[in-house]
């Protein structure tokens, strides 16, 4: 395969409603699927092509995206050639916080992608759920000789919500794009592009770092060859709470875990060692999602249950999420709820969300 | 030059034969157990969380799984720089090559390895058996005791102490005698094949024992009585925390059993002395709205349709809809299809039943294995 660097954006925030779960992290590093983070999709998909060297832009409140990635061990990123690279983003305040590939977040560190080994640069944010194989669009960008191609997803008209969409000519080519409540091809934040080309770019573009890419792309198209690729699997979305929860819930349906989880290309995570999960006699565990270290003896239904959650005897939880090491103490009655991580529901406690607006409980409080 | 005060030295080259199926394919130390664990994961864990970052892997017998599941040691934490994980084959020489004779001759032949690191003590440990111990408080002792051995030892019921190797002690707990498996044993003291050896006492006694034709180079029946016969000062370690060598179907089924009581004596849910391994690659468990489990414990990747009561999966298990899977352990990867009745099964890795199927009963426990099925009584 020809030699392509990765670069991921986890320096933007999302609004939607769940500004409380993202207080203290970035979107990049949202917890989902009961024992990832949706940085893990970004960064797998690249090491799943063959990618070994990638560097992560990471917002100033870093600590969350560190703590997860480490030396990039979990996703064979810890190497003496290449490897992981975090490049340091602007500082909040000073940008606009929803830009994903700011110029000035890569120029500065424009060190990487001159010293990285590869002719292109495999870019994308982390809002986008997916397990997808690049390669085929690598491949169709170094032969095309585009310099940019993205990578976008063909909705069916009951598929369609509000997002970047592009319009292309027959060959592929775009030639728009932009914002709308709808439309055909919806743009995954994901593009290849060749890297001669964009250190070029970033030259040219130097008074204007205060812009993101992906802003300044639609005045380019008449002048710059912008090619399309399509994915057409599974692609859960993260732009506000209802997108999030879909997205949990549709990991109740054994196609699309199978699709992400068990197919010949890994999703990596942190790694916790967390012992297997105990469910008791008086456990009532259905259509959901389990992960490891729970102990579990209460009645779980239509739920996603992150790393060592315990659900005591007598409790009720449905159409939750249930993130690390919650505790839902006997006779608390959950519905609709997330609970971030370390939180405790006490006995008698009824919590009730709807499905357009579910509960949410911060990072380690107890009720 | 660097030294390591301790270097713990690992034997993972049994066969365990009499697991019949489960050790078809690979050695003892990798059969699965637990769920997400191998049998391996718990005396490397200890070593770890001992602090002891310096491990040779003594392997023989069908070692490639084990070899590809120890890897770097980086799922144990111990891809270290210097130190590490080492696995140590038996290897060829200018005269020829053997294969490992015994325990004590699998270190003999390894002495060049040990001398590399230069040790002031060797921790000799099984890598088949089933316990959670700081080595550290051991290695006080022998510290303490000024000892040239420090043998861990067990209280056991007296009618079972002929399968152990026993020892007498006097009062300050020195070994007066040492008798691999005696018929009447005179003392409840077992030795649980758990040693720290002063190591230039180790080296020399393997030298000598090098040299004698009738010696089975074992631990138990060689090295332990000439160190004694020579008045070395030989000291009991007693340990009473759960301990257990799991020899047969019979006691790997049991053993397994336990962990579903609700306080089990296995501290496996403990974090303090967490157990690592290397079966983390799955994505969380499903259960689906027709399935059930009870008392059972579920590992990553497991999907479940149908009922599971009493058992233990391991990761990757499928249940399929309508199946019934009571009292048995699925090892990683195994499948149950539709409407498959499984009782007091071990279902062995990447096995399958067919759907419909029914799969055990009774009081003997069936062990289904890819050759084929069999039945052990308890």
């Amino acid at each position: 395969m020809m030699r392509t660097i990765g670069l991921i954006s986890t320096n933007y925030s999302v609004r939607g409603g769940y500004e409380q779960l993202c207080e203290n992290r970035p979107a990049a590093a949202m917890p989902f699927g009961g024992r990832y983070r949706l940085m893990d999709f970004a960064l797998s998909n690249l090491v799943n092509c063959g990618i070994r060297t990638v560097g992560v832009i990471t917002p100033y409140y870093y600590r969350s995206i560190l703590d997860h990635m480490g030396a990039g061990k979990a996703w064979s990123l810890d190497k003496k050639s290449g490897g992981l690279f975090v490049l340091p983003g602007t500082i909040y305040g000073f940008r606009d916080e929803n830009s994903r590939f700011l110029l000035h977040d890569v120029i500065r560190n424009r060190q990487f992608l001159e010293q990285g080994d590869g002719d292109y640069v495999l870019c994308s944010d982390c809002g986008f759920i997916y397990n997808a194989d690049y390669r085929p669009m690598l491949t169709q960008h170094e032969n095309s000789g585009a310099d940019i191609t993205l990578l976008y997803k063909p909705l069916s008209p009951e598929e369609r919500r509000s997002g970047n969409y592009l319009t292309a000519d027959e060959s592929g080519r775009v030639t728009a794009l932009s914002r709308q409540e709808s439309g055909e091809k919806l743009f995954l934040n994901c593009f290849v592009v060749t890297k001669s080309f964009l250190l070029r770019f970033l030259d040219n573009y130097r008074n204007m770092s205060h812009r993101d890419f992906l802003e300044l792309l639609p005045a380019l198209l008449s002048q710059v060859r912008v090619d399309s690729y399509p994915f057409t699997g599974f692609v859960g979305y993260t732009d506000g709470i209802a997108d999030y929860l879909a997205a949990s819930e549709s990991l109740l349906r054994r196609e699309v875990r199978q699709e992400l989880f068990a197919g010949e290309r890994q999703i990596y995570t942190r790694i916790h060692d967390e012992p297997p999960t105990a469910f008791s006699e008086s456990a009532e565990v259905k259509n959901s999602v389990v992960s490891s270290g729970g102990h579990i003896g209460g009645s779980v239904e239509n739920s996603v249950l992150f790393r060592g959650v315990v659900v005591e005897e007598g409790a009720s939880v449905r159409g939750c999420i249930l993130m690390e090491k919650t505790v839902i103490r006997a006779g608390a009655v959950l519905e609709n709820v997330i609970a971030d991580k370390h939180v405790t529901v006490g006995g008698g406690v009824t919590l009730r969300g709807t499905a357009e607006h579910p509960c949410l409980i911060v990072k380690g409080k107890s009720i | 030059m660097r030294r390591k005060e301790t270097v713990a030295m690992l034997l993972a080259g049994g066969q365990g034969s009499r697991l019949g199926v489960l050790t078809e394919k690979i050695a003892k130390p990798a059969v699965s157990f637990g769920g997400k664990y191998r049998m391996i994961d718990f005396s490397l864990s200890n070593c770890v969380n001992s602090g002891i970052d310096t491990v040779g892997v003594l392997i023989q017998y069908k070692p490639f799984l084990l070899n590809k599941y120890l890897g770097t040691g980086s799922a144990w934490g111990l891809d270290e720089e210097w130190g590490g994980v080492h696995i140590l084959p038996p290897y060829a020489t200018e005269s020829g090559g053997d294969w490992y004779q015994g325990t004590a001759d699998a270190i003999y032949h390894n002495i060049d390895f040990i001398d590399g690191y230069d040790p002031e003590y060797v921790l000799v440990l099984s890598g088949d058996h089933l316990y959670q111990m700081d080595y550290n408080l051991m290695l006080d002792y022998h510290k303490l005791m000024n000892a040239d051995l420090t043998v861990a030892v067990k209280t056991v019921p007296m009618s079972e102490a002929s399968r152990f190797g026993i020892m007498s002690t006097d009062e300050e707990l020195r070994i007066t005698r040492f008798t691999e498996k005696p018929k009447e044993p005179e003392s409840d003291l077992a030795s649980m094949g758990i040693y720290i050896f002063r190591w230039q006492t180790l080296r020399a006694a393997l030298l000598r024992d090098q040299e004698l034709a009738e010696s089975e180079h074992d631990f138990g029946k060689n090295i332990i009585p000439a160190l004694l016969a020579e008045g070395k000062r030989l000291f009991a370690y007693v340990f009473n925390d759960y301990w257990k060598d799991v020899g047969t179907i019979p006691s790997y089924y049991a053993t397994q059993m336990e962990l579903l009581e609700a306080n089990p004596a296995f501290k496996i849910f403990e974090r303090r002395m967490r157990i690592f391994s290397n079966l983390n690659e799955h994505a969380p468990g499903y259960v689906d709205a027709a399935g059930s489990v009870k008392d059972s414990l579920c590992c990553n990747g497991c999907e479940i349709y149908g009922t599971v009561r009493r058992s233990v999966l391991s990761p990757g298990v499928y249940v399929g809809r309508g199946a019934v899977v009571e009292d048995s352990v699925l090892l990683p990867n195994s499948s149950v299809g539709e409407n498959a009745t499984l009782r007091r099964t071990i279902l062995n890795e990447n096995a399958a039943v067919a759907p419909g199927e029914s799969v055990g009963s009774g009081d003997e426990i069936c062990v289904v294995g890819e050759s084929g099925t069999m039945h052990v009584k308890e």
